[in-house]
């Protein structure tokens, strides 16, 4: 009987779906509008979060060492270093490869290639590339540096003058994640009200059929549930029509952004990450649409 | 049988509808409830499905209290009362069929019983043909026709007739009278609220006069709507 019962509910509302065309349209354009604005922040959040990582990646501490100073000394700081919980990474340059890397970077200057070639021996110093976990860190693993036993052998660490840079770069990471996440909260409240509104005002329409349908001796699950099938499937076929509609846009979009920034392969993502997506938006759609046909008709169904 | 004992009505907390009204309806009865505009004779019909409560007084269906039934049966108390509206309150959305099959799909009827009932009742009130049509392809006569359709569809023993034939012409106002009566001769206890005298005098039944909330004159045989 219960199985009856369901396939009814559900050919009701998909029956009431497909019969108020010019309601269904209208619902199902607004929800369309409101999950691709939900798209578009996941795009835009994914953009920030990808110029935060690379703005962070840009932040590192070099040590110089001195170049009296002994390889096993060196090692032991590298090896303190891959020690300490802040460090995410540390990569050592010795004096031969700092040589090397220089004259591949100035390969085509004649004039320094002319000097060093003058120079007796190797100016250059070796050096450790250290990246920290998060760009707070940094000053802590300065900070152990200078309490390192072999601190005499350290000739500079590079932090303290680019402090102030770190310290900017770090600002400007906390800020475009906490500003991107209240515009995400209120875009997305609005987004919801909105789609409540909506919805609610399709359920005022049939409100002398939900009366009629009372009178008749229906009950509040037998009156209400088509309606919740109906607010569903607006959220399908608005989870469908953005999907169809965002992905080939930012398939057109990435290069333009890719170009403006480097690195930032927003397609990419979305396409590795298509599944997910598909089942965010199908879910958030349906959700939507049946919470709000829920709260929306209970206020009709009072005895 | 239905009890209405002493029951008075207010609206919007001191305007008195119903004064003191006692009735007596016995199973089968057709009983005309007529009076003037205002008399209050939507107001006793609007009781028996519990839209409104009496400020005072009870109404009993079968010696059961409607007013002690919990919200969650008050569903099940108007599937056993059919109703027909002078606005026949149609589903707009739903064609004749469906329109009927609500009745029985809310008391749980199998898409077997509803396939095999619902054209059977369309052809007793002679709408076989207009079986996929909507209301709005419908006449007026058509529209009261398919109303009582679904009042009848799930057998219940009170109809209940609000100006049945307030929208219609002549000829469509006799037709759903002759069916109300031949539904009253299958047993059906019939209560028609109307202020057609014609149509009282040509039934010839109980006439309940009504008049500023009161039951003036209660004619019990071959009663006439003396105005």
């Amino acid at each position: 009987m219960w199985r009856q019962t369901i396939r009814r509910i559900f050919n009701t509302g998909w029956t009431n779906f497909k019969r108020n065309s010019y309601v269904t349209i209208g619902t199902t354009g607004v929800m369309t509008l409101v999950l691709l604005l939900f798209l578009g922040l996941l795009a835009l959040n994914f953009i920030s979060d990808t110029i935060i990582q690379s703005l962070n990646e840009k932040v590192d501490i070099t040590v110089y060492f001195k170049t009296t100073a002994a390889e096993e000394e060196m090692i032991s700081v590298q090896d303190d270093l891959k020690n300490f919980s802040a460090v995410k990474s540390v990569e050592y340059i010795s004096r031969d490869q700092a040589l090397e890397d220089f004259k591949v970077r100035h390969a085509g200057n004649a004039l320094i290639n002319e000097s060093l070639a003058e120079l007796e021996g190797n100016p250059l110093q070796a050096s450790l590339n250290v990246k920290a976990n998060n760009t707070s860190e940094y000053a802590a693993i300065a900070n152990s540096l200078e309490g390192n036993k072999f601190r005499s052998s350290i000739d500079k660490i590079n932090f303290y003058e680019n402090e102030q840079v770190i310290g900017r770069i770090e600002k400007i990471s906390n800020g475009l994640r906490n500003w991107g996440l209240v515009a995400t909260l209120m875009l997305s409240v609005i987004a919801v009200l909105v789609t409540f509104n909506t919805i609610r005002l399709t359920i005022y329409n049939q409100k002398q059929e939900i009366e009629i349908m009372r009178l008749v001796g229906g009950s509040n699950h037998h009156i209400s549930m088509p309606y919740l099938v109906e607010g569903a499937l607006y959220g399908l076929f608005a989870g469908f029509l953005a999907l169809i509609i965002f992905y080939p846009a930012v398939y057109s979009v990435s290069p333009k952004v890719a170009r403006l920034m480097p690195g930032v392969d927003t397609f990419s993502y979305f396409k590795a990450n298509a599944w997910q997506f598909i089942i965010i938006i199908f879910g958030a759609g349906t959700i939507l649409g049946m919470v709000s046909s829920l709260v929306a008709i209970r206020r009709f169904l009072k005895i | 049988m239905i009890e209405i004992k002493n029951v008075s009505t207010v609206y919007d907390g001191d305007v008195e509808i119903l004064d003191s009204i006692n009735l007596e309806i016995k199973d089968g009865e057709f009983v005309s409830i007529v009076g003037p505009a205002g008399a209050g004779k939507s107001t006793l019909l609007k009781l028996l499905t519990r839209e409104i409560r009496p400020k005072v007084g009870d109404v009993l269906v079968d010696g059961v209290n409607l007013f002690d039934i919990t919200a969650r049966e008050v569903p099940l108390l108007r599937r056993k009362i059919g109703t027909v509206f002078q606005d026949f309150k149609l589903l707009t959305s739903k064609n004749a069929f469906e329109n009927v099959a609500f009745a029985l799909e809310v008391v749980g009827a199998t898409k077997e019983e509803i396939d095999n009932d619902v054209p059977k009742v369309l052809s007793i009130v002679g709408l076989s043909e207009k079986i996929n049509s909507f209301p709005h392809q419908l006449s007026g006569g058509e529209k009261q026709r398919l109303a009582i359709a679904r009042a009848l569809i799930h057998r219940p023993r009170i109809i209940l007739a609000d100006e049945p034939t307030g929208n219609l012409d002549l000829v469509n106002s006799y037709d759903v009278l002759k069916l109300l009566m031949k539904i009253n001769e299958l047993g059906t206890t019939v209560i028609m609220v109307t202020h057609n005298r014609d149509l009282v005098n040509t039934v010839g039944r109980r006439v309940v006069t009504m008049e500023k909330g009161k039951i003036v004159r209660d004619q019990v045989e071959q009663g006439k709507y003396i105005i």
